[in-house]
C-alpha cells in the first residue's frame, strides 16, 4: 500500500475530521474520528467516486483503519485496471 | 461485481427497462379489504403496477411488476419446499432491497413459511457486532433457514455456526433448486405473516409476529384512513425492508393496493441523500416517508439542484421512526420551495413494529399542528399547558400533533396507578386494536410484560391527548433514538464491558437531549486505571467498540470507580447515572487528579 492513496485518503477525510486529529494509517475511522455511521457512508461515497470503484458493504464493514481502506482501494483499482 | 450481477445489468440494458406506471387502467383500486398476503399479491398481479429498483447512482435497475412478482414467489415457493423446508418453518432472509429478497418474502407466503427479514451491515468496521446480531436473531427465531446475498454470505455463515442454523442458502443457490410439485398451501388468514425483528437489544432480541389479520389490518388503515390513497399515488422509499416502516409501509401497503413504489437501497440514501429527492422528481411520486434526520440530510445536501426539481405533486411527506421534529421539517420545508414543495404535505405519524406499523396519522390534507406548552408546568406537574405568546422561548417546549389513532384501534393515556388521564395530562402511552401483534415470537414473559388482560399494549412512549389527537413527548424506557434507529443502551453496555479490564457493571449508557432535540449518546465507564495513558487507551477502545458495534457518535466519559448508582436490587441505575450526570456530579477522571490519588496508589504499591 503505497503513501500516495493514503494521502488520497486522508485528504477526502478532512471534511470528517471535525476534531482535527492527526490521521495516519493506523487511524481507526469511525471510533478515533468520532464519525456517526451515515457520516461515514458518505465518506466512503467520496472515496468511491474519487477511486471510481465499488467497495460492497461486506467489505465496508471488515474496513477499520485509513491502512485498510488504502488497501482495500489499491485492490480494487488495480483490478479495474487489469485487461 | 459479481459476474451474475453483470449479466443481469446487461441483460437489463437489452430489455430496455421501463418502469412500471403510476395506476392500472383495467384493475379497480382495492385498498386492501383481502384475507391474506398471497390474497393481496394475487389481485395485484392482475395489473401492470408493480417495484422499480434503481441503483446508488439513480439508473433503473430492475423492475418487477405484481404480475411478475407473483411469478417468482410462486416458483421461489416450490425451490423453499425442495430446500426440505415444512410448513411454519422459518426463514431468515437478509433484506436487501432488490427482487432477490421480495422472491423469498412473497415466496414464503405461498408456501406457508414464516419469513424474518434480516437487517445487513452497513458500518465500517461493523463485522463482529453484525455477526453476533445475526446469531442472536437466528437464535431467537428458531430460524430453519438463511437466505443471503453472496456478498454477506461469509458474515451469515459465521453468524448461523453461532446459532447452529446449517441451511444457508444464497439467491443463486436457492433458485438453482428444482420446483417441488407438491400442491402449494398458502398461508391462511388466521395464520401468522411473517416475523420482525426490530425490537429489542442484540443480547436479547424479540421477534414481533405478526398475523394475516394484524397485516390486513394495518396495511387497510395506512392506505384507506391514514394516506387516503388514490389511482394517481406513486410511492417512494429507501427505508430498509427489515425495518416496520419500509416493510409495511412501502412494501406490503402499496402491494395491497397495487400501487406503484421505486426503490433506491438504505446505503444509497445514506451515501447520496439527495438522491431520494432527485428520483422522487423525475417520477413526479406523491408518498415518501422518513424519520425527520432523512428530512435534514437531504435538505442539507440538496445545494443549488433544489430548483431543477419538482417536487410539487409530493402530497404526503409522512415522519416517523423518531420525535418529529418541527425546526427540521421547516428547514426542509423553505429550503426545497423553490422545487414546488408544499408545507402541508408533512404528515407526522406515530407507531410501532408491536402495531405491525402504523397507530396514528394526522390528518393528510392540513398543515402539520404545532401545540407550544409551557415548560415549567410540564416539567413539574406533568401537564401539558398551552404557553402564552409572551413566553420566552426558553421557557416552552414545542411537540408536533401526530394525529388520530386509525379506526377501530383505541388509545388512551393513563398515569402511573393506570387511571387514564384527561386532555393534556401527560401519561403512558397504551393502544389496542386488530393491528396488534400477537406477541413475541417464543418469549411469553416478554409479551406479558407489555400486552396486558385487557388488551391493551404498553407503548413505553409518553404523550398527551389533544382534541383526540396523540402528541408523544418522550418516552419511559431507557431506548436511545438515533437518526430513527432504536439503539438499546444495554448493547452499548455489553459491547464496552467486554473492553479490558472493565466488567459487568462498569458501564452506563444513556441519551442525553442535544441542542437540536435530538438525542446524544453519553457512555460513563468506571475507571481504575493509573497513568495518561492507560486512561487514553480505555477511552480509546471503547469509543471504537461503540462505534462498531451500535455505528453512533458518543462522548465517553471516565468517571471514578463505584460511582455509578445501583438500584436496591442492585441492577445499574441508567436514570440515577443520567441525573448525576446532567447536574454536574460526576468528577471525569484525568490524568490530573492522580496526583490526588498518588499517596494512596503507593501505599497499595507497597
Amino acid at each position: 500500500m503505497t503513501q500516495s492513496t493514503i494521502n488520497q485518503i486522508c485528504k477526502l477525510l478532512e471534511p470528517f475530521n471535525t476534531e482535527r486529529k492527526a490521521l495516519t494509517a493506523e487511524t481507526d475511522i469511525s471510533a478515533d474520528l468520532n464519525i456517526d455511521s451515515v457520516a461515514v457512508m458518505d465518506f466512503v461515497m467520496e472515496v468511491e467516486d474519487h477511486f471510481d470503484i465499488e467497495i460492497p458493504l461486506n467489505v465496508v464493514s471488515e474496513t477499520r483503519s485509513i491502512g485498510d481502506l488504502a488497501a482495500v482501494v489499491e485492490a480494487r483499482t488495480k483490478k479495474v485496471l487489469l485487461p | 461485481m459479481s459476474i451474475r450481477a453483470t449479466k443481469l445489468n446487461a441483460e437489463a440494458a437489452a430489455r430496455e427497462l421501463i418502469r412500471t406506471p403510476r395506476a392500472n387502467r383495467d384493475l379497480a383500486q382495492k385498498l386492501g379489504g383481502f384475507n391474506t398476503i398471497a390474497e393481496g399479491l394475487d389481485y395485484a398481479a392482475q395489473g401492470v403496477t408493480g417495484f422499480n429498483f434503481y441503483s446508488a447512482k439513480g439508473s433503473l435497475q430492475h423492475v418487477l411488476t405484481y404480475a411478475e412478482l407473483r411469478l417468482s414467489a410462486l416458483s421461489t415457493a416450490r425451490k423453499l419446499v425442495s430446500a426440505g423446508l415444512k410448513r411454519g418453518d422459518r426463514v431468515a432472509v437478509i433484506a436487501e432491497t432488490g427482487p432477490e429478497f421480495m422472491a423469498v418474502f412473497f415466496g414464503c407466503q405461498y408456501a406457508g413459511l414464516v419469513p424474518c427479514p434480516m437487517p445487513y451491515t452497513m458500518y465500517i468496521g461493523g463485522k463482529d457486532a453484525y455477526i453476533e446480531r445475526v446469531t442472536g436473531m437466528l437464535k431467537a427465531a428458531a430460524a430453519c433457514a438463511v437466505i443471503t446475498s453472496t456478498d454477506l454470505e461469509g458474515h451469515i455463515r459465521s453468524g448461523a455456526a453461532g446459532a447452529g442454523v446449517e441451511k444457508i442458502l444464497t439467491h443463486e443457490a436457492l433458485q438453482a433448486l428444482p420446483q417441488s410439485l407438491i400442491k402449494l398451501e398458502a398461508f391462511g388468514p388466521n395464520d401468522v405473516a411473517y416475523i420482525q425483528y426490530s425490537s429489542g437489544s442484540t443480547s436479547d432480541p424479540k421477534g414481533v409476529l405478526i398475523t394475516q389479520s394484524a397485516i390486513m389490518a394495518n396495511t387497510q388503515g395506512i392506505l384507506r384512513d391514514g394516506l387516503r390513497v388514490t389511482p394517481k399515488d406513486r410511492a417512494f422509499s429507501w427505508l430498509p425492508l427489515y425495518h416496520d416502516m419500509g416493510l409495511v409501509g412501502f412494501c406490503l401497503s402499496p402491494m395491497m393496493g397495487q400501487v406503484t413504489v421505486d426503490y433506491i437501497s438504505t446505503p444509497s440514501f445514506a451515501r447520496r441523500p439527495a438522491l431520494w429527492l432527485r428520483l422522487m422528481s423525475e417520477n413526479k411520486s406523491t408518498v415518501s416517508y422518513s424519520p425527520s434526520f432523512g428530512y435534514d440530510l437531504a435538505a442539507r445536501r440538496i445545494n443549488g439542484e433544489a430548483v431543477t426539481l419538482d417536487l410539487s405533486n409530493w402530497r404526503a411527506a409522512g415522519i416517523g421512526g423518531d420525535m418529529v421534529r418541527a425546526d427540521v421539517l421547516k428547514h426542509f420545508g423553505d429550503t426545497l420551495s423553490v422545487a414546488g414543495f408544499d408545507h402541508k404535505a408533512f404528515m407526522p405519524s406515530y407507531g410501532m413494529a408491536e402495531s405491525t406499523l402504523a397507530v396514528s396519522f394526522s390528518d393528510v390534507s392540513k398543515p402539520i399542528r404545532i401545540d407550544t406548552i409551557d415548560k415549567a408546568a410540564y416539567k413539574n406537574s406533568g401537564r401539558a399547558v398551552p404557553a402564552s405568546t409572551s413566553q420566552a422561548l426558553d421557557a416552552v417546549r414545542s411537540f408536533v400533533v401526530c394525529g388520530k389513532i386509525l379506526p377501530g384501534h383505541e388509545i388512551v393515556v393513563r398515569d402511573e396507578s393506570g387511571l387514564a388521564l384527561k386532555d393534556r395530562e401527560i401519561g403512558h402511552i397504551f393502544v389496542r386494536g386488530p393491528s396488534l401483534m400477537s406477541g413475541y415470537y417464543h418469549n411469553s414473559s416478554a409479551t406479558d410484560a407489555v400486552i396486558a388482560a385487557d388488551g391493551y399494549l404498553a407503548t413505553g412512549d409518553m404523550g398527551y391527548m389533544l382534541d383526540g389527537e396523540i402528541v408523544i413527548t418522550g418516552r419511559a424506557k431507557d431506548l436511545i433514538l438515533h437518526n430513527g434507529r432504536n439503539i438499546w443502551p444495554q448493547d452499548i453496555e455489553w459491547a464496552a464491558e467486554r473492553v479490558e479490564p472493565l466488567k459487568s457493571g462498569d458501564v452506563a449508557a444513556f441519551a442525553v437531549e442535544g441542542e437540536d432535540g435530538d438525542d446524544d449518546v453519553v457512555v460513563l465507564v468506571q475507571c481504575r486505571a493509573t497513568s495518561a495513558a492507560d486512561i487514553e487507551k480505555l477511552r480509546r477502545e471503547v469509543s471504537a467498540v461503540v462505534h462498531h458495534s451500535a455505528g453512533v457518535e458518543c462522548a465517553v466519559v471516565l468517571v471514578p470507580p463505584k460511582s455509578l448508582p445501583f438500584t436496591s436490587s442492585g441492577k445499574l441505575s441508567r436514570a440515577g447515572a443520567k441525573q448525576k450526570y446532567v447536574s454536574g456530579e460526576f468528577v471525569e477522571v484525568a490524568a490530573r487528579d492522580l496526583l490526588a490519588d498518588a499517596p494512596e496508589f503507593l501505599a497499595a504499591a507497597q
